[in-house]
C-alpha cells in the first residue's frame, strides 16, 4: 500500500472504513491516524501519519509468535489465525509499528456491555467473532477478504482524498510501484529491516 | 443494496446502503457519482452508529415539569402519536387565532432540502415571517452570505481547484474535510494540491489546511480586513497589478460618484453614468458607442463635480499601509508586500484560456474565505474585503479564479430544458440573481417594512440571512417601540440544538425562549435544546429512514457542490429501512398538520412558490392533486420530479437509480464571461439601503439599533469589542475551529466519532501555545477555565501546541453537551459558545451576523489533573 502524505488531511474516514468493515470493539483500532508537530511557533510543521499493520516482508511478529497463529501468506499479505492465537501478546510487543491489538471480551458501544443494545450491536458482535474470536490479537490484514473478491481494502475504498494506492509491488509496472519510484516512498523505519509493505509519499 | 444521500452533513455525497437481514451492515460510495466520486468520510461512515444509537428518540415525549430552563429535568412522560397531534394542533389553532404570526419556525442548516418542505413551506401556509436557521448566531455565516450573494449570486466562495494556481486563504479550511462540500472538496483540493496550487492561510491556528499548505501566515483573529485592504492598496497603488478591462465592463469601477457619495445619473432616464474618454463627455455606462472609460480623473457633469468610484476607492485604501495594517493583525509589513505581489502577478491579467473551444479570461489566483473571517462584528466588510482582491484582478468566475459555491446560473436539464435559472443586470447594469433560498435576494436591497414585522427586525434590514435581534435584552422594549402588536407564541424547531448552536444560552433562554407559550420540537435526540426549553419532542425520522427530493437543487443555497467542470447530479434521498420504533419522518407530521389546520392549498401554494423559485419554473399543484385528495410527500416528489426531468423520471427511477446526471457547461461554471452582469467594487447602494433603514428606525423612537455609519459603500477594518479590551487580565482572543470528524456537535454522540474524538489531540481540547502554557503554568492535559470579562466562562483540556499565535486559544467545534439524552456526547469538549454574547456590541452593523470573538482570562481549574 502507498499513502500520499500530500494529499491527506488527517480526517480519520480510514480509522473509521476499518471499523466498520471489521466492527472492531471499543478500543481496538487497526487503522489510525496519529499527528506529529515539529519545531517552534511561528515555523511549525504538523504531520498526519496514517498507521495500520505495514504487512512486513520480514515480520517480526511472526518469528516470535510460538502457536504458529501468525502467518504470512503467499501474496505477502500478514494473517492471525484466530483459531491459533492463544492471547500471549509477543507479537504485540515484537511488532515495532504498535499495530497488534489484543482486546479480551467484545463489548457493546453504547452500553459497555457484554449484551447487544441493538440489532446493529449484535450483527457487528457475530461478525467480530466470526473474524476474531475473544482473547486474541488482532490486526489489518489489507482486507484480504474484500483484496480477494477483487475489491480494494476499506481504507482505500473510503479515503476522501485518495491519498491510498493498493497494488502488487512485486509488480514494477503496477501502480504502487512506479508511485513509490516517482515520488521516492519511503518505509517507516526502514532500520529495523522489517521490509514493510507500506510506503508512505513524502508531503513536501 | 439502496441507493441514496447521505445526510451526516450538509455534503450529501451520494452512497450504497447494505443491508444484511434487513439491518443497515454498511456504506460507502457510489464511485460514479460526482458527489462524493465513490469517496465516503468518517461522519458517513458513521452513519449505522446513529440510526441504532439506543439513545435515540422512538415515541413522542411531552414536559411533565411545568418549570424549564438549562439543566432542569423535564420530566419526559411518553404519550401517543394521536395525543401528540391533538396537542400540536389545538397549540397551532390557539396561536392562529391570536396571529398566526406568533409562530416561529426554526430549521436545521444540515438538510436543507429536507426544511424548504418540512419548515419553510408551513411557516408560509400557516403564515408567519419567523424563520430562523437552528445556527442563526454562531454557525451562521450572515456576512458570507451576504457578501457571496451581491458578488458571485452564491453563498460563498472556493477556488476553480483545476485551474488555480495560488489560492489564499482566510480563516477557512476548505477541502479539509468538513463544512461546505466536505468530500468533493477534500478530493478537488488534494488534486489541486497534487498538480502543484499553492495555498498561502491566513488563521490564527496551524489549521489542518495551513498544515499542508506552502505557507501558514499567523494572523490575529477578526483583523482579516486590515490585511486584505493593505494587500488591495498595494495592488492598485503602488503595483498597478489590477484588471482594468474587468474593473470597467463587469463592475461598477467607471460610475461616476457625486459629492453625496451616490452614483451621478442621467436625468431622464436615471441610468448611471461613467466618463467616455472617446468622446470626453459623460455617456450611460451601457450606451450602445461606450468604447473605453475613465477609472480615473475628476470630472464635471452638469455642474456636479464627480470621480469614477475606482478613484475614490483607490484613495480611500491609501490608509491601509502595510505598517498600519501589521499593527493590526499582526502580520509583518513585509509579508504582506510579498503575498499581495505574488497573488497580482499569479493572476496573469491579461491572459486567456481555451476550454472546449471557448476562449476565456485566465486568471488562476483565488482569495478565499469562510467561517473564520466572518464571525465577527465588522464580517460583511471583511468578506467584501476579502473578495475585492479577486475583483480587482478579475479573478471572479473564470478560468482559474474564485468561483461562486453553487453556481447561480443552470441552462436546464437538456432532456427537458428545465430547471433553468440564470442571473441578470438590473437598470443599474448590477447582478440580480434568480435563485437565493431565503427571504429575499442579496440584491436589490429589500425594502424595509413600516413596521417591521419580524420579531428578530430582519424585515427593517435589506440582508439576506438572518439576526439574533429577537434574543437581545432589550427586545421587549424594541417590540413595543416597533409596534410589533404580537409576541412569541408556538416554536416549531426541526432538528436544532438551539441552546448550544447560536450564542450564550442564557442569554438565548432567558430572553427568548422563555417567553414561548409552546415549544415543539422535532428531533432524532432529546438535545439540550428540548430539555431546557420544549414542551412536546416528536421522534424524527433520520436521514436512512426518510425521503427528501434534491439533496442538491438548488445550487445556490446547498453547500455540497464540487467546483468547476464536471456533472450535475439531482439526488435524492430515500429510506433504506422503514422509521424504525414510532420514528416519523417530520414532512409526514407537516403534511398532516397541514391538514388538520385546514391549510391544504395554502401548504401546496406555498410548495409551488419554493419549486418555482428554487428549481426553476411553475407547476400548479392545486391542479395537480385532485380535490380531496389527501396531502402526501411521495406523491409530491413524483409530481416534481416528473415535471422537472420528464414522465420517466418519476419517484420510481429515482428510487432505482437514487440519481440523475448530466454534464455542466462552460457557461454555467464560468458564467460570469457569458452574462452581461456587474458587481460594484463601490457599494453605493448600501448608502440608500441603510438610509432608508435608518429613516425607519429613527420614525419609530430606536435612531441607535445599529451603528448606521457602517452603512456606507466603501470597505474599512473595524474592530471588534475584543480589540478594544483594556484590562490586561483577559489577554488570550479566542475562536472556534470545525473538526473533520464533527457536523456540529450532534455527532459526538456517535462512538465511533467519539472514540476517535478522545485519541485525536485536538478535537476535545483547548489549544493553548506552549510558550504561553508555560508562562501561565499551564501543562499538557491541566484542565483550565476560559472567562470572557462578563464573567461567562467554560472549562476544558489543555493541549499545548506551537501550531497556535502566543495570544490566542483554539477550541474545535462547540461541543461539551450535559444534556441527559446525549450520554455519549455528555462532557466531551469544550462548550465554546458559553463565551459568546448575544447583543447589539457583538452583532455586524450591516449583516447582523454573530461576533464570535472573544477575550478571555485563562486559568487553572482548582482540580485534578487529567491526561
Amino acid at each position: 500500500m502507498v499513502i500520499d502524505l500530500k494529499r491527506c488531511t488527517s480526517c480519520h474516514s480510514c480509522t473509521v472504513a476499518c471499523k466498520a468493515e471489521h466492527h472492531t470493539p471499543p478500543g481496538v483500532f487497526w487503522a489510525k491516524v496519529v499527528r506529529l508537530e515539529s519545531g517552534k511557533y511561528p515555523t511549525v510543521v504538523r504531520q498526519a501519519l496514517p498507521l495500520l499493520c505495514m504487512n512486513c516482508k520480514e515480520p517480526e511478529c511472526e518469528k516470535v509468535c510460538p502457536t504458529g497463529a501468525t502467518k504470512k501468506r503467499p501474496d505477502g499479505i500478514v494473517i492471525v489465525d484466530s483459531k491459533q492465537c492463544v492471547g500471549c501478546r509477543y507479537c504485540a510487543v515484537a511488532c515495532p509499528y504498535g499495530a497488534r491489538n489484543f482486546s479480551s471480551d467484545w463489548t457493546d458501544y453504547f452500553t459497555g456491555e457484554k449484551k447487544p443494545s441493538s440489532e446493529f450491536a449484535a450483527h457487528s458482535k457475530k461478525k467480530w467473532m466470526k473474524e476474531s474470536d475473544k482473547g486474541v490479537v488482532s490486526k489489518c490484514n489489507f482486507c484480504v477478504d474484500r483484496v480477494e473478491k477483487g475489491l480494494k481494502p476499506a481504507c482505500v475504498n473510503a479515503c476522501p482524498t485518495e491519498a491510498r494506492t493498493f497494488g502488487d509491488l512485486d509488480d514494477p509496472e503496477s501502480e504502487v510501484s512506479q508511485l513509490i519510484k516517482k515520488r521516492r516512498g519511503m518505509q517507516l523505519h526502514p532500520e529495523y529491516g522489517t521490509d514493510a509493505s507500506v510506503y508512505y509519499l513524502p508531503a513536501r | 443494496m439502496v441507493k441514496t444521500s447521505c445526510g451526516m452533513c450538509y455534503g450529501t455525497c451520494t452512497v450504497d446502503v447494505h443491508l444484511e437481514d434487513g439491518i443497515v451492515s454498511g456504506i460507502e460510495g457510489d464511485p460514479d457519482s460526482p458527489q462524493g466520486y465513490g469517496n465516503i468520510c468518517a461522519k458517513g461512515l458513521s452513519a449505522p452508529m446513529m440510526l441504532y444509537d439506543p439513545s435515540r428518540l422512538n415515541y413522542p415525549i411531552v414536559r411533565t415539569n411545568p418549570v424549564k430552563g438549562i439543566g432542569v429535568d423535564p420530566g419526559w412522560k411518553r404519550i401517543s402519536w394521536d395525543e401528540a397531534m391533538d396537542l400540536l394542533t389545538s397549540k397551532l389553532k390557539e396561536c392562529m387565532a391570536r396571529d398566526p404570526r406568533g409562530l416561529y419556525t426554526v430549521g436545521s442548516p444540515t438538510f436543507p432540502a429536507e426544511r424548504a418542505f418540512n419548515i419553510l413551506s408551513f411557516r408560509k401556509a400557516f403564515g408567519t415571517p419567523n424563520y430562523y436557521t437552528g445556527g442563526g448566531g454562531l454557525h451562521c455565516g450572515n456576512g458570507a452570505h451576504m457578501i457571496g450573494g451581491i458578488y458571485h449570486a452564491s453563498w460563498s466562495v472556493i477556488p476553480d481547484f483545476k485551474y488555480t494556481n495560488l489560492a489564499i486563504y482566510w480563516g477557512c479550511s476548505k477541502g479539509h474535510g468538513a463544512g461546505h462540500a466536505a468530500n468533493v472538496a477534500a478530493k478537488q483540493a488534494a488534486d489541486a494540491k497534487a498538480r502543484g496550487m499553492r495555498l498561502i492561510v491566513f488563521d490564527p491556528f496551524l489549521s489542518t489546511q495551513a498544515s499542508t499548505a506552502e505557507e501558514w501566515v499567523p494572523i490575529k483573529a477578526g483583523t482579516d480586513a486590515a490585511a486584505a485592504l493593505a494587500m488591495a492598496n498595494l495592488l492598485v497603488n503602488e503595483y498597478g497589478l489590477y484588471d482594468a478591462d474587468y474593473l470597467k465592463w463587469k463592475t461598477n469601477a467607471g460610475y461616476l460618484i457625486g459629492p453625496d457619495g451616490l452614483y451621478v445619473r442621467d436625468k431622464k432616464t436615471g441610468v448611471p453614468l461613467v466618463w467616455n474618454t472617446g468622446t470626453n463627455k459623460q455617456d450611460a455606462f451601457n450606451s450602445k458607442g461606450l468604447k473605453d472609460m475613465a477609472l480615473e480623473g475628476d470630472f464635471e457633469v452638469s455642474g456636479v463635480k464627480c470621480s469614477p468610484s475606482f478613484k475614490i476607492l483607490k484613495e480611500h485604501l491609501k490608509k491601509y499601509t502595510p505598517q498600519y495594517a501589521s499593527e493590526i493583525c499582526g502580520v509583518p509589513a513585509n509579508t504582506l508586500r510579498r503575498v499581495a505581489k505574488d497573488f497580482g502577478e499569479e493572476a496573469k491579467i491579461g491572459s486567456t484560456i481555451n476550454i472546449e473551444g471557448k476562449v476565456l479570461p485566465y486568471r488562476p489566483v483565488a482569495s478565499i474565505y469562510f467561517r473564520g473571517s466572518q464571525g465577527h462584528y465588522n464580517q460583511a466588510w471583511d468578506c467584501m474585503s476579502l473578495v475585492l482582491l479577486n475583483h480587482f484582478v478579475g479573478a471572479a468566475d473564470v478560468p482559474g479564479g474564485a468561483l461562486a459555491f453553487g453556481p447561480p446560473v443552470h441552462l436546464g436539464y437538456p432532456g427537458t430544458g428545465k430547471l433553468k435559472y440564470s442571473v441578470e443586470p438590473d437598470k443599474d447594469g448590477l447582478m440580480v440573481a434568480s435563485n437565493w433560498p431565503y427571504a429575499h435576494l442579496p440584491y436589490p436591497p429589500n425594502e424595509p417594512k413600516d413596521p417591521p414585522q419580524r420579531l428578530d427586525l430582519q424585515d427593517l434590514f435589506y440582508i439576506p440571512t438572518y439576526t439574533t435581534i429577537m434574543a437581545w435584552e432589550n427586545n421587549e422594549e424594541l417590540w413595543q417601540k416597533f409596534k410589533i402588536p404580537y409576541r412569541p407564541d408556538v416554536m416549531i424547531s426541526f432538528a436544532t440544538n438551539q441552546i448550544m448552536s447560536v450564542g450564550n444560552p442564557k442569554t438565548l433562554f432567558e430572553n427568548f425562549l422563555k417567553k414561548f407559550r409552546f415549544i415543539a420540537s422535532f428531533n432524532i435526540y432529546s438535545t439540550e435544546f428540548e430539555e431546557a426549553a420544549a414542551d412536546l419532542v416528536l421522534p424524527d425520522a433520520s436521514f436512512l429512514e426518510r425521503y427528501s427530493s434534491a439533496t442538491t437543487f438548488p445550487t445556490v443555497g446547498v453547500s455540497c457542490h464540487a467546483t468547476g467542470l464536471g456533472e450535475w447530479i439531482w439526488a435524492i434521498r430515500q429510506p433504506v429501512i422503514q422509521p424504525m420504533a414510532e420514528r416519523r419522518p417530520m414532512v409526514d407530521v407537516i403534511l398532516e398538520l397541514s391538514e388538520r389546520l385546514g391549510l391544504h392549498d395554502k401548504y401546496l401554494e406555498a410548495v409551488r412558490e419554493w419549486v418555482d423559485r428554487a428549481y426553476g419554473g411553475d407547476i400548479d399543484l392545486k391542479k395537480v392533486f385532485k380535490p380531496g385528495e389527501k396531502l402526501n410527500f411521495e406523491r409530491l416528489l413524483d409530481v416534481i420530479m416528473k415535471d422537472r426531468f420528464g414522465e420517466d423520471k418519476g419517484l420510481e427511477f429515482f428510487k432505482e437509480h437514487g440519481y440523475l446526471k448530466w454534464d455542466k457547461r462552460v457557461e454555467e461554471v464560468y458564467w460570469r464571461w457569458f452574462n452581461d452582469v456587474r458587481v460594484p467594487v463601490y457599494l453605493e447602494w448600501i448608502i440608500r439601503a441603510g438610509r432608508k433603514s435608518k429613516a425607519v428606525a429613527e420614525k419609530y423612537g430606536v435612531p441607535d439599533l445599529v451603528d448606521w455609519s457602517a452603512h456606507t459603500a466603501l470597505p474599512d477594518w473595524r474592530p471588534c469589542p475584543t480589540h478594544a479590551e483594556k484590562d490586561p487580565e483577559y489577554d488570550l482572543e479566542g475562536f472556534y475551529w470545525r473538526s473533520a470528524l464533527h457536523t456540529y456537535s450532534m455527532t459526538m454522540q456517535n462512538p465511533w466519532l467519539d472514540e476517535v474524538s478522545q485519541n485525536d489531540p485536538y478535537t476535545y481540547t483547548i489549544q493553548v501555545n506552549a510558550e504561553t502554557a508555560k508562562r501561565k503554568g499551564v501543562k499538557e492535559g491541566d484542565y483550565v477555565w476560559l472567562e470572557n470579562p462578563k464573567g461567562s466562562k467554560a472549562r476544558g483540556r489543555v493541549h499545548l501546541t506551537d501550531g497556535i499565535r502566543p495570544d490566542h486559544v483554539a477550541i474545535a467545534a462547540n461541543a461539551g453537551h450535559w444534556g441527559k439524552g446525549l450520554p455519549r456526547a455528555k462532557g466531551k469538549g469544550v462548550f465554546f459558545n458559553e463565551l459568546i454574547e448575544i447583543d447589539k456590541e457583538h452583532t455586524c452593523p450591516v449583516s447582523l451576523g454573530q461576533d464570535i470573538c472573544v477575550k478571555l482570562k485563562l486559568y487553572k481549574d482548582g482540580g485534578a489533573r487529567s491526561g
